[in-house]
């Protein structure tokens, strides 16, 4: 007889975590706890000036002041933000090494993580930084990049390096204060990294970051910084992971955009942080702030593919500023097990005739909740804007949750704006379709999920795309309902 | 090649099939009909393994082999085909792509390879040339807005695509066009051979005047009550199913 | 806080009503820090002095209100007047279903089974505004339709106010309670006659045991200087079927809080409302669908068109439980804004914990349609004209469903003299 569900559940407990390997390397850790002697003291390790140090600082105070929101549709322990070490990097990390000289160790994890940082992604055309725990420890193509102007390069080093750009531009898409775990980011960020797209250029790769939380009891805190400037383009893309481990930990980064007149970011993620093992014990806690601005005629393209992390908190946004901007949020949130998701968008219309387009695809399945919350805000200055919401949420099994929370506010009578949203579950009859057709209900489900998602995924760059078809996979494996 | 033997079968408690006997053998075309709510259509699904159906009693066997305990997707594999009344629809999922899974399934439960892209692409044109299915078809979402004529041709398309060795053809003509119907029947016999076996589920003669079945029955409450050459279709078309009713009651 | 001497301590729900105040004096009036209360404050009502009882009983002459009436039907009639009900207006029965009195209905002992098995059972005993009117509420309508039964007519609830007061605070509370297979059509308006500040803060429960039809219609339509919170509970049985309908056209500040809980098996639920709006209006329409049981159906239409410097919520949320399998709820919103100050906020939450569901909501802003609005004037109506038949075709929809003739008559006539055009047709 067909294969049953539990059959499919107990193969399912015993599916690990497919990254979830630790590598061990030594690595240089901070004491746990944070006050402003660390802050003091990431600056330092970091060789920054002044003035960074400075800023960091004031992000403290202003953290200290503020309180852990609570309004997201989401139940977990707070963290402990003296109980965390700030700082850990691989100790091998020297950032004027070139791949030869890099710890055989970290290459290992790399191959494991399916990072090939070789000529084989040479040919895929992609340059890579990769930040592992809390340092960038390889930036692939340099050179490549920089015939072209392009800067491309960890964020510890832009500060050095470009502290014109990274002063000009740093905390004017998020402020320091903009919310508790950007203001904790902003005085406590360790790496992340940094991009500079020169007028008129077209960045001929895809650039991509690799991020990997390895070190017990730390958080991750990147920043990355992203300026298009104008009529340029580029697209970045995003990935990470974390090894299983018991407890929680903790990721809380700031990705600020800048698209300045008549240029295009499109900015795509797969996000696989550890989500916790079947009974709900570990995983990350993903707490992200990301933002971008459009200038006029900019365009700004977000595409998301969440299936990790215990507890996700994240709301790529767009402030379309700039008269005709576009943005775009593409999103395929799956949660399994005890995920816990709250996941969405802002569009705030400020410049005439600017659009947005949000497309949002929830999975639930397990125990799991997922929620979709976006505000989508026409100013009254906003003549002509457009929006088009849609977002649906596919349920499997009856002990998971799917909630919608758009938020809509208009206040110009030109404006255009629809929203729709549906819920719906695989059907009986489409599996049995698929068996009659010699296909198992396994790859069945698969094949409904992709094809429920492949607005999302078609938005995604090839390579990327496939990854994160074979991420729904493994994510929904065994949750059949 | 399908041989069902006693076959009892339920749904939500109620008996449908009441003792089905039935043997089909390999280049025969059958013709199953009879009045609305006569149990045709759970006769395919219980062939096909719908689990919405209970078997109670009696078996059916593929080439000397008890179906029982084998899965709808072993059976496709085993080369049984069932083409749906009410094809489902699958958004998202091009035509294109659920057939590869489909073919690529099967091999996989044969220990074959996947089958190379180019052959795939090969396969697919000569198939789609056969139904006269445009190209751009095969691109769109499985039966999400197809029309009646289109899910039917889709269905023989793919049947053609996995080349079974018994198909199951329920209502195959029911909300076609007389030009969709001769391509989809002409189809069914350009895919007919010595070597596998058709069974068409219709309630009208008219789709038997394209595909000539070898064999009639009539089914009524959940029994075959007649069974015969192709003439004792057109007797159907004549007398309608009243007489039989009376027939079988006395 | 002063009220506690205004309590009649003996009274029979004076327990009920103390946990009220307790609760009322913990919350306070709710600020828009309140995700609930995000898109209307209350600061500017909280400002003014209202008088809480009115310190003399005003009569009104039929004649001078005759025109609030649906007067084209005969009718049962619950009025009251600055919060004191009127006989002389009203037309009340006991002849095999009760229309009648709340005070009437907690105080004697014949309604103390339903009072006891009914009243503030549903509403809410943690919402403050809600709370208030518990501790305080003195008067409301109060209908009891026993098994398989139906009154001879509708029911209208009229409350009136006369300005005698500088500033009043109105707390009506009611209780409907329909029986197996009863049914009931009832029709409630405020209506304040003259510019002197009213704040109505009304609660209603509603129970519709198995097979029990309601038909709820809220008129409001009132001036410029009068403010209505509107709280109504509805608790549905078995296949019962609640229609209520909220025609927002008048007032300062509207807020209607609309509460649905399923508690049985193939219940119907429907919310429609048109709301239209000029001047400084503000109306908020928050709706809560609660899917206890599986097979249910709800249903949510909401058309709004706003003006000049108007404002609009819309606040709709759905739950799906866990056992609710086979629920299919929907939700609608479609708003047309009309002028550069006027705004919209619209906020249509799903939380669904059930899989096998047909849930969806929809919502729109936007304006009249350019294509439409040509080709009207191509067969030669003016600009204004057109546009004004395209806004009543957009709010029409919602009336289909009202099933009192006269009540339709008038809800068009009303939307007509709104949006301010004569269509030069009886609607």
């Amino acid at each position: 007889m067909a294969y049953t569900e539990e059959e499919l559940k107990k193969e399912l407990e015993t599916k690990e975590y497919e990254y979830g390997f630790y590598t061990d390397i030594e690595s240089d850790t901070f004491p746990i706890g944070l006050n402003e002697e660390i802050v003091i003291a990431i600056s330092k390790k970091k060789e920054e000036p002044e003035w960074m140090t400075q800023w960091r600082l004031e992000a403290f105070r202003v953290w200290e002041s503020m309180e852990e929101p609570n309004w997201a549709n989401v139940h977990y322990d707070k963290p402990d933000f003296q109980n965390i070490s700030y700082y850990s990097a691989p100790k091998s990390a020297d950032p004027n090494k070139t791949l030869d000289d890099v710890d055989p160790d970290l290459l290992e994890m790399y191959r494991k993580l399916g990072i090939s940082v070789d000529e084989q992604k040479k040919l895929q055309n992609v340059a890579v930084d990769i930040v592992v725990d809390s340092v960038s420890v390889a930036t692939t193509f340099k050179k490549t990049l920089a015939e072209k102007g392009i800067i491309f390069m960890p964020i510890s080093e832009a500060i050095k390096e470009h502290p014109e750009l990274v002063k000009k531009y740093m905390g004017t898409v998020v402020p320091q204060k903009d919310n508790f775990y950007a203001a904790l980011n902003s005085a406590v960020f360790t790496d992340g990294s940094f991009c500079y797209i020169p007028k008129g250029v077209r960045c001929p790769m895809e650039l991509s970051t690799y991020f990997r939380i390895n070190q017990a009891g730390t958080g991750q805190f990147e920043r990355t910084l992203l300026i298009a400037d104008e009529d340029s383009y580029v697209s970045y893309l995003e990935g990470c992971t974390a090894p299983s481990r018991d407890e929680n930990q903790l990721h809380a980064a700031v990705v600020e955009l800048i698209a300045l007149d008549g240029a295009e970011i499109k900015y795509s993620t797969v996000q696989n942080w550890f989500p916790g093992n079947k009974e709900g014990k570990g995983g990350v806690y993903n707490f992200v702030t990301k933002r971008a601005i459009c200038e006029k005629n900019a365009k700004v393209s977000w595409t998301q593919v969440e299936t990790g992390s215990a507890v996700t908190w994240k709301y790529p946004s767009c402030i379309l500023k700039g008269d005709n901007s576009i943005g775009e949020f593409y999103s395929i949130a799956v949660t399994n097990n005890y995920q816990q998701a709250d996941t969405g968008t802002k569009m705030i219309h400020l410049g005439k005739n600017t659009k947005s387009t949000i497309i949002s695809k929830g999975i639930s399945a397990g125990k799991s909740q997922n929620s979709y919350r976006g505000l989508v805000q026409v100013n009254s200055r906003a003549d002509g804007a457009r929006n088009f919401s849609q977002c649906d949420s596919l349920l499997m099994g009856n002990e998971c949750g799917a909630h919608t929370f758009p938020y809509i506010e208009a206040k110009n009578k030109t404006a255009m704006i629809e929203h729709e949203a549906t819920t719906s579950k695989i059907g009986e009859d489409q599996i049995f379709y698929c068996n009659q057709r010699g296909i198992d209900t396994e790859k069945a489900i698969a094949l409904i999920v992709n094809g429920f998602s492949k607005e999302v995924l078609n938005k995604l760059p090839m390579e990327f795309a496939v990854e994160a078809q074979k991420l729904l996979e493994i994510s929904l494996e065994g949750s059949v309902g | 090649m399908l041989k069902i033997k006693d076959l009892h079968a339920n749904v939500e408690g109620k008996e449908i099939l009441r003792g089905i006997n039935l043997e089909v053998k390999a280049g025969e075309v059958h013709a199953i009909m009879g009045p609305n709510g006569s149990g045709k259509s759970t006769l395919a699904s219980v062939i096909a393994g719908n689990d919405n159906f209970e078997v109670t009693q009696g078996s059916v066997e593929l080439e000397g082999e008890d179906l029982e305990d084998v899965s709808p997707e072993e059976r496709a594999h085993k080369g049984v085909f069932l083409s749906f009344q009410y094809p489902v629809e699958i958004p998202g999922v091009s035509v294109t792509n659920f057939m590869k899974t489909a073919i690529n399934e099967s091999r996989k439960a044969k220990g074959l390879e996947d089958m190379p892209a180019k052959d795939m692409l090969k396969l697919i044109r000569e198939k789609s040339e056969l139904l006269e299915i445009d190209r751009k078809f095969l691109s769109r979402s499985l039966n999400e807005g197809f029309s009646g004529g289109e899910k039917k041709r889709n269905e023989i398309f793919q049947m053609a695509m996995l080349e079974p060795k018994v198909a199951i053809l329920d209502e195959t003509d029911s909300g076609l066009d007389i030009d969709a119907l001769r391509i989809v029947a002409s189809g069914v016999n350009k895919l007919k051979s010595k070597d596998n076996a058709v069974i068409l589920i219709t309630h009208y003669q008219r789709l038997l005047e394209y595909i000539v079945p070898d064999f009639v029955h009539v089914l009524h409450n959940g029994k075959i009550v007649k069974s015969g050459g192709k003439e004792l279709a057109l007797e159907l078309e004549e007398k309608g199913y009243d007489w039989l009713k009376q027939e079988t009651a006395v | 806080m002063a009220f506690e001497n205004n309590v009649d301590v003996e009274h029979p729900v004076h327990d009920v009503r103390m946990a009220a105040i307790k609760n009322f004096e913990e919350k306070g009036f709710p600020s828009k820090k309140e995700e609930a209360w995000k898109y209307t404050s209350l600061n500017n009502i909280q400002k003014i002095d209202f008088s809480i009882f009115p310190k003399q009983e005003n009569s009104l002459e039929y004649k001078d209100v005759k025109r609030y009436f649906i007067h084209e039907i005969d009718t049962y009639k619950i009025v009251f007047v600055d919060g004191i009900y009127s006989s002389y207006l009203s037309e009340t029965t006991h002849d095999g279903v009760d229309i009648c009195l709340m005070s009437a209905a907690l105080t004697k002992p014949m309604y103390k089974q339903v009072i006891d098995v009914y009243f503030n059972k549903i509403a809410s005993k943690d919402e403050s505004l809600t709370t208030l009117n518990t501790a305080f509420s003195r008067e409301g309508a109060y209908i009891y339709i026993p098994k398989n039964k139906m009154p001879k007519k509708p029911i209208e609830i009229l409350h009136f106010s006369t300005g005698n007061e500088a500033s009043l605070l109105l707390q009506p509370r009611n209780l409907i309670v329909v029986e197996e297979n009863a049914e009931v059509q009832i029709i409630e308006r405020h209506q304040s006659l003259t510019s002197n500040e009213v704040l109505t803060n009304a609660v209603t429960e509603i129970f519709a045991a198995k097979s029990a039809i309601v038909d709820l219609y809220k008129i409001q339509n009132d001036v410029a200087t009068a403010s209505l919170i509107d709280n109504t509970y509805v608790d549905q049985k078995d296949k019962s079927l609640v229609k209520i309908h909220t025609f927002s056209f008048g007032g300062k500040l509207t807020r209607n809080n609309l509460n649905f809980y399923q508690n049985g098996e193939y219940i119907d639920s429907t919310m429609k409302g048109v709301t239209i709006l000029g001047e400084k209006q503000h109306v908020d329409h928050h709706t809560l669908v609660h899917h206890i049981q599986p097979n249910c159906e709800s249903h949510q239409d909401y058309k709004g068109i706003y003006g000049d410097s108007s404002t609009g919520v819309f606040n709709g949320k759905i739950i799906v439980d866990k056992i609710a399998q086979k629920t299919n709820a929907f939700q609608k919103n479609n708003n047309i804004l009309i002028s550069d100050k006027a705004s919209i906020n619209s906020k249509p939450q799903l939380e669904i914990f059930a899989d096998d569901v047909k849930c969806s909501h929809g919502c729109t802003i936007g304006q009249l349609d350019k294509d439409a609005l040509f080709y009207l004037q191509s067969r030669g109506i003016p600009e204004k004209e057109a546009r004004a038949l395209l806004m009543y075709a957009f709010a029409n929809n919602v009336l289909s469903s009202v099933r009192i003739p006269e009540l339709k008559a008038r809800i068009n006539k009303l939307i007509a003299k709104k949006l301010g055009v004569n269509l030069g047709f009886d609607l």
